[in-house]
């Protein structure tokens, strides 16, 4: 996990689900690339996020180095679901968020202060994003922006980047 | 991540330890039977540390070392529980098929050497002390010991487990051939309870079994009924 | 060993492909992702007319509490359930593997399944993987023969008791058990004298925590009460901690529409192909 650090969150809201991950890819201390992706388009409104060594990111499967991250509306009920797992597949579903990665303390104690029931969706990516970056700020080896998925259930997708908080 | 707690308590290791019966075990031969006793304690294999101090942790108290294998034949289990346990079984699976197949009760022997079979077999991977011991109409009464490395001797009185350290004294100057039902009775409930009062990894309760030609009697020895010695240091 | 009573399926098993390089990597000062622990308070008692379970439901990861509400106390059949302590991957995936071979052997007999065909289905598993499973279990349920409670640790050495605890915040829990348990008693004495023992380990064990979760087997009703009783509840937030809209610089925004709708689901099928017997 500390090889080359992330960070990604997912959350529910209210008939919507946001997914948020740094875009810093680096070998231990040294950053290589900020744009990085971690988190992939399984189908439509389902994306996972892959924190963990990089080069088990980009192959998955067995025992790898990863802690995926599931986000995403139910093809027919539009109900939002999240869910992570361990590096052995146990998941974990529960019903507010989910964090993985380097500073999933930070993030745990983001999203345990700042998440609350029935987010609307531009609430929910206010929050995401806030809980990410501020997280991500005390970890040295994550951060360099945010990517955050938005999906809403009104048939649409939103997809947003953002790099520095202001506030 | 950076964390200055070192203990960690999440990981409980006691949990994931192997069980130990550590243990008092004893077969004894008569004439037309034998008597099969034991505590009836299980403890954690290691110690758990609770308060700087290693403790270990009784699993079970109230755990029948005396397993039967067939309707004459019962073994006595120290060492892993898993092991004994497991080996137990399937000797009882073999056995019973034996049975089926032969349309007689197997014997006594049969039955230690099929114990001794696995416990060599897989000498390198089972921690298992076990006495064997029943009743078959071609040699009566017999008692088999089958220690760690997978060997097995007959024996008139046998006893096993970690508490057996402090009887081979006891049994040597007071086990007498010829011995009645009751005797042997009396004698393996005083073993087991000296053995009890001098084996931390020994307690509980006392059971005692008797196998003769009519079948298997159990007995149960609690708190008063326990054999009373000289305690008063 | 001979025939189980439904075979296990043949799968790929563990696969050692990576072992070698995440063992050089670890060299390399490299701490591998930790798996989540249920650090644990799981119990059970025999009461009149059968048994009941309870568990914690907290999830730790290291020192993190991983899951605030987790289930611990797992299906098996109908009138059989399992606690699990240990890794939580193995304890669901044990228990479910063991569920599906009971649901087959209940398939081919037609009969109610036994709890001690549970308990000897699971010990002999947990024996095959010399404790690197680690699974610690406490299984209960009523079948046509009685009420039945098993205690199964991980090395797949068994118990049968009337009373019996397990996991981290087991020795809390037993001190309650040993406290409080009377052979033959009401279902109400039951649930409380089990729900005592795992407010004790939530308590007293820093491994478990959150709320109590009871299942209650008897022989013609399964009561499974998820939250039983909620131990620890969050405090209510005291002031307004949502950031503005627009607080988030946005670098570029995307509006995609999705591509896919389910409109209507049609199942067909088609016949199979006849074998071919030349």
């Amino acid at each position: 996990m500390e090889y080359n650090g992330a960070a990604i969150i997912a959350m529910k809201g209210k008939n919507c689900v946001a997914i948020a991950a740094d875009r810093r890819f680096g070998v231990q201390a040294q950053t290589v690339g900020t744009n990085f992706q971690k988190i992939f388009e399984m189908g439509p409104r389902l994306f996972i996020g892959l924190p963990g060594l990089a080069t088990d990111v980009q192959t998955v499967f067995g025992p790898y180095f990863v802690e995926p991250v599931i986000a995403g509306l139910d093809p027919k009920t539009f109900e939002p679901f999240v869910a992570s797992m361990d590096l052995i597949g146990c998941p974990m579903v529960p019903d507010d968020f989910v964090v993985s990665g380097t500073c999933s303390e930070q993030m745990y104690g983001m999203c345990e202060s700042l998440w609350e029931p029935d987010l609307e969706p531009d609430d929910l990516f206010e929050t995401i994003s806030q809980a990410l970056l501020n997280a991500v700020d005390r970890d040295a080896v994550s951060g360099w922006g945010a990517v955050v998925y938005v999906m809403i259930s009104l048939k649409f997708l939103t997809k947003k980047k953002t790099r520095y908080k202001r506030h | 991540m950076a964390s200055t707690m070192t203990s960690d308590f999440a990981k409980p290791d006691w949990l994931n330890a192997e069980h130990e019966t550590g243990t008092t075990i004893m077969a004894v031969q008569f004439d037309g039977g034998v008597v099969i006793g034991a505590d009836s304690r299980t403890t954690t294999g290691i110690l758990i540390n609770v308060n700087q101090r290693d403790r270990a942790y009784i699993a079970n108290r109230v755990t029948d070392k005396l397993t039967k294998v067939t309707d004459y034949v019962y073994c006595c289990r120290s060492g892993s529980a898993a092991d004994t346990q497991a080996i137990a079984d399937i000797v009882n699976y073999h056995l019973n098929f034996h049975k089926m197949d032969s349309g007689e009760e197997p014997l006594v022997f049969t039955a230690a050497n099929v114990f001794r079979e696995m416990c060599y077999n897989y000498r390198d991977s089972l921690t298992a002390g076990i006495i064997v011991a029943g009743w078959d109409k071609k040699k009566g009464g017999q008692v088999y010991t089958i220690p760690i490395g997978g060997m097995i001797t007959r024996m008139p009185v046998s006893i096993g487990g970690s508490g057996s350290g402090y009887l081979y004294g006891y049994v040597d100057s007071n086990y007498k051939d010829g011995m009645t039902k009751d005797e042997c009775l009396r004698f393996t409930a005083n073993c087991i309870s000296l053995a009890i009062n001098r084996d931390g990894s020994s307690g509980g309760v006392v059971r005692l079994a008797c196998i003769t030609k009519d079948g298997v009697e159990r007995f149960l020895l609690t708190g008063d009924e326990i054999p009373k010695f000289f305690e008063d240091y | 060993m001979a025939a189980t009573l439904a075979a296990e399926p043949i799968t790929g098993g563990f696969s050692f492909e990576n072992c070698r390089r995440n063992a050089s990597l670890e060299k390399m000062g490299i701490k591998p992702p930790t798996a989540y622990k249920t650090g644990t308070t799981i119990a059970g008692v025999v009461f009149k007319d059968g048994v009941v379970l309870g568990a914690d439901t907290r999830a730790t990861e290291d020192t993190v509490v991983a899951d605030k509400n987790c289930s611990k106390i797992h299906y098996i059949a109908p009138n059989i359930y399992c606690c699990g302590a240990g890794t939580a991957a193995d304890t669901e995936m044990t228990t479910n593997m063991i569920s599906s071979q009971i649901e087959l052997h209940r398939l081919n007999t037609g009969r109610t399944p036994r709890v001690c065909t549970a308990n000897r289905l699971l010990k002999q598993f947990l024996f095959r993987y010399h404790g690197y499973i680690s699974a610690a279990l406490v299984l209960g349920g009523v079948d046509t023969t009685g009420s039945y409670l098993y205690s199964i640790h991980p090395h797949g050495s068994t118990d049968k008791l009337p009373y019996v605890t397990m996991g981290s915040g087991s020795l809390a829990a037993m001190a309650v058990f040993e406290d409080g348990f009377k052979a033959e008693m009401e279902k109400e004495k039951a649930m409380k004298l089990v729900r005592d023992a795992i407010a004790a380990g939530i308590f007293n064990d820093l491994g478990s925590g959150s709320n109590v979760d009871l299942c209650i087997i008897t022989k013609d009703k399964v009561e499974y009460l998820r939250p039983y009783d909620e131990a620890n509840l969050k405090g209510v937030r005291q002031g307004n901690y949502r950031y503005k809209k627009g607080t988030t610089a946005v670098l570029k925004k995307e509006v995609v529409k999705s591509m896919f709708e389910v409109v209507k689901t049609q199942v067909k099928t088609t016949k199979p192909e006849s074998m071919d017997t030349t």
